[in-house]
């Protein structure tokens, strides 16, 4: 099976946050313009939140 | 309404909601909603593919493991997309000391659950809940 495997944390974590985005700005509204509009919203709340969550935990290292 | 008109009634709802589960979108595309059918395609294939590249587990049930369950119902909602990723991988359980390991897990387990979700928006609009 092809393997590509990109092991930079952020690009993980962004591709995750587009495509979950983009599934819900699908699944729960339904004009062309709300749909950007939750994908938006989505997308920064994911991307910001993972970088807030990981600054958070920078001064308590495993 | 009789019961034979009843079961007719019923029968595109169960078909879409079987189809859905047999590939991401395949539901919504019987419904005729065709456009949002790709896109649901595209996203949740490439959310599994990811996570099997990423050297993520296809869970199964383990003994001892009660999380297990909800872990492998997760990913058998990814309907045919986890039957042929366990039936060519050469490693289904995924590489647990792979720096993507937990990513990859992440990845099917959300692709499984979105599948699911799919599911049931292909229910309520089969029985008009949803315009």
């Amino acid at each position: 099976m092809i393997a590509i495997i990109p092991t930079d944390h952020f690009l993980i974590m962004t591709l995750y946050a587009l495509l979950v985005s983009a599934f819900f700005a699908l699944l729960w509204r339904e004009t062309r313009r709300e749909r950007l509009r939750l994908f938006g919203i989505l997308l920064a709340s994911l991307v910001l939140g993972g970088l807030a969550v990981a600054w958070l935990m920078y001064p308590f290292p495993s | 309404m009789n019961e034979t008109a009843a079961a007719a009634s019923r029968r595109p709802l169960v078909v879409a909601m079987i189809l859905a589960w047999l590939f991401p979108g395949l539901g919504h595309f019987y419904l005729g909603r065709r456009t949002t059918a790709v896109a649901y395609a595209v996203i949740v294939t490439a959310t599994f593919l990811a996570g099997v590249s990423f050297q993520g587990r296809l869970y199964t049930v383990e003994a001892g493991q009660p999380l297990t369950i909800l872990a492998t119902f997760a990913v058998y909602g990814a309907g045919l997309l986890n039957i042929a990723a366990r039936l060519l991988s050469d490693n289904p359980a995924g590489t647990i000391l792979a720096a993507t390991y937990e990513y990859g897990c992440a990845y099917l387990l959300t692709a499984g659950l979105m599948n699911l979700l799919l599911i049931l928006d292909a229910h309520d609009i089969a029985a008009g809940r949803k315009r």
